[in-house]
């Protein structure tokens, strides 16, 4: 099985359809950005033999990662039949369209196992196809309503099967405003779709893709003036900006807070870098009747009369994420070229000039792609605010030890189990800086690799005195005879800077002795971001050749309380 | 030109197009070549290509494709 561990090369995808795809292979090869693609089109017309045969040429391409893109009308015949009136009864060849639907999706989760990850796009029909719309959604028979069954046909027999995304075919479709499909391409060479349909199926799956490989956005910096509302409002007076209602403006910008709201709620940090009085702007925000967005929805600012850019830098130090991360919304071309040019790897894109096209651009960025939602997404500003709570006692006691014994810390290690593989795999995915060997597998991937013979896996749940910090460690053992090398050393940055990392390697330590382990190695991998753990390591190391874990260097803090859970395996049972 | 010779190079990147007599008969570009082709002039130029001028004598060199751009009001 082929995964999508290797970080630097590019990765491996075949293209497998029933009609050309060699220019989507193109476009997905195509552009600097991440990742790099390298594609092979299988000839068309072939998708059951290539996913049914694990030894059909196609697969000598190794790949890691494959694309099922196929018309409904094509693959399915009965679709066909029914879209073109060539039937007796509609009633037999709705169900057995619904049959070759769950045939084909059989035959994918038949070749599933063989690559990391697969892309299915959802069955859709060219806009031109009219078919009778007083019938189309009519239950049993209508043309509408058998794809959208076949489709949920798909969504249905998927669930099961982690590495299988099923992509949103038509949203794409909806939202290009032009043909998806070119008749004049499919008849010159069997090319369905148009053009700027291959480019947006492109930016799409690589939006996924950079999902799925933790490269997604995390951060939404805001300007304040004009940003989020209309208006000065140190000049002009809070209550002389625009926003809500009844200004057809200011529902511009009230409806633009609430899909940053919506974004909040998910998972995403806000956070605020505006010039401005920092009082009186935070006074707007938590007091003007039509903020949608109030102080607490914000994990961090820095408003004050600074350079944007130095600003910036300050929140991503005090957040402890890579501006990478970040996306930066500001309506001012001059700050926008500046941070441009002096921060490059933080995404500025342009706002629109249209007040009433602010929230449809911003719920329409792909950047925010994310493999999983679970409950870390939704309290994640919770968690920061904490983290605020947390610094400012800091800031007052000014004793780094007492502040630690102060914060209670508690770590609650367990084995992987089922119900947190999400989450781990979540963390292993997307964290760079406190990450031992960078090893990326999805979900299905790391709990096969954690349930083989000598591999052990365990998460950490670490929580204090203000809050819970969720699952925000994890670590894993390989053994050998007598040696055991910690294959993945994972910490969320939320945690860094508390020892934490000093008791997870205490745990791991013991658990490898424990299992007869007279060595204990930690090969880091030289990742461009990891400087943190690479750190952390070469302090533990018996001799500067590194590698090898020094057991005399190694220890539980006493400021920490350790609780070990069910080491158990999960039984199968 | 040399912009016509940017997007071919684009395609098929390292092929020497200028003073080449027929593409596809050199093994320059293929069918597909060919496809890619009318995407990329139809977006550069903002032109339509027909289904019967998709065909390979309209590309097979650069005067060809200047011909049949010149055809669509666009000169180089």
């Amino acid at each position: 099985m082929s995964d999508l561990q290797n970080e630097t090369g590019a990765r491996r995808v075949l293209l497998v359809g029933d009609t050309t795809l060699d220019p989507l292979g193109r476009l997905l090869e195509r552009g600097q950005e991440t990742p790099q693609l390298r594609t092979s089109a299988a000839p068309y017309g072939q998708v059951y033999q290539i996913l049914l045969d694990e030894n059909h040429p196609a697969w000598s391409f190794r790949p890691e990662i494959l694309t099922v893109w196929t018309a409904p009308d094509l693959t399915l015949p009965s679709v066909g039949k029914l879209l073109r009136f060539e039937f007796e009864s509609a009633v037999a060849v709705y169900d057995a369209a619904l049959r070759e639907a769950e045939q084909f999706a059989d035959a994918v989760l038949r070749a599933a196992p063989r690559v990391g990850l697969v892309f299915v796009p959802t069955w859709i029909l060219p806009n031109h196809e009219r078919w009778i719309q007083t019938l189309t959604w009519r239950k049993d028979i209508g043309l509408a309503n058998l794809l959208a069954k076949a489709n949920l046909i798909l969504a249905e027999k998927f669930a099961a099967q982690q590495n299988i995304v099923l992509l949103d075919a038509g949203y794409w479709q909806a939202s290009l405003g032009r043909p998806a499909h070119d008749p004049r391409m499919y008849a010159v060479a069997k090319i369905l779709y148009s053009q700027s349909f291959f480019e947006k199926a492109a930016a799409e799956m690589k939006a996924v893709l950079r999902g799925s490989l933790g490269q997604g956005k995390k951060v939404i910096v805001c300007d304040l003036d004009n940003t989020l509302w209309r208006g000065v409002a140190g000049d002009d007076g809070a209550d002389n900006i625009k926003l809500g209602a009844p200004d057809p403006v200011g529902e511009c910008f009230h409806a633009f807070q609430t899909v940053l709201k919506g974004m909040r709620s998910r998972g995403i940090l806000l956070a605020i870098c505006s010039k401005n009085d920092e009082t009186f702007a935070l006074s707007v925000i938590d007091e003007h009747p039509a903020m949608v967005l109030r102080k607490s929805d914000f994990v961090a600012w820095r408003i004050n009369w600074k350079d944007k850019a130095e600003n910036l830098l300050a929140l991503g130090e005090e957040l402890n994420l890579g501006l990478d991360s970040f996306v930066f919304l500001d309506d001012s071309p001059q700050e926008r070229d500046q941070i441009r040019r002096v921060l490059p790897q933080v995404y500025t894109p342009d706002l629109p000039k249209s007040p009433s096209d602010l929230a449809p651009f911003l719920a329409s960025l792909s950047c925010f792609e994310t493999a999983s939602l679970g409950e870390e997404d939704f309290e994640r500003t919770a968690m920061y605010q904490a983290e605020r709570g947390r610094k400012e006692v800091i800031d007052l006691s000014g004793d780094v030890e007492n502040w630690l014994a102060s914060l209670q810390i508690k770590v609650h290690a367990a084995r992987l189990r089922r119900e947190s593989l999400a989450r781990a795999a979540q963390l292993l995915n997307k964290t760079n800086q406190f990450n031992l060997s960078l090893r990326r597998l999805d979900e299905k991937s790391f709990w096969d690799w954690a349930e083989g013979s000598g591999n052990a896996a365990y998460t950490f749940h670490v929580s204090d005195r203000f809050g819970d910090f969720g699952l925000t460690g994890l670590a894993s053992l390989s053994f050998a005879d007598t040696e055991a090398q910690i294959v993945d050393f994972v910490m969320s940055c939320r945690v860094m800077g508390k020892k934490v990392e000093e008791a997870l390697l205490g745990f791991v330590l013991a658990q490898a002795r424990a299992a007869g382990a007279d060595r204990v190695l930690a090969p880091p991998v030289d990742g461009p971001r990891n400087g943190p753990a690479k750190d952390f390591f070469a302090a533990k190391f018996l001799n500067d050749e590194g590698a090898v874990i020094d057991p005399a260097r190694v220890g539980i803090p006493s400021q920490i309380s350790l609780r070990e859970e069910s080491l158990e395996p999960e039984s199968v049972f | 030109m040399d912009e016509l010779i940017a997007i071919l190079n684009e395609i098929r990147p390292g092929q020497k197009f200028s003073g080449a007599e027929n593409f596809f008969d050199q093994g320059m570009l293929d069918s597909l070549d060919l496809t890619a082709l009318v995407a990329a002039l139809e977006s550069r130029y903002e032109v339509f290509m027909d289904v019967d001028e998709i065909v390979a004598d309209n590309f097979c060199n650069l005067a060809a494709i200047k011909t049949l751009l010149a055809r669509k009001g666009v000169n180089l």
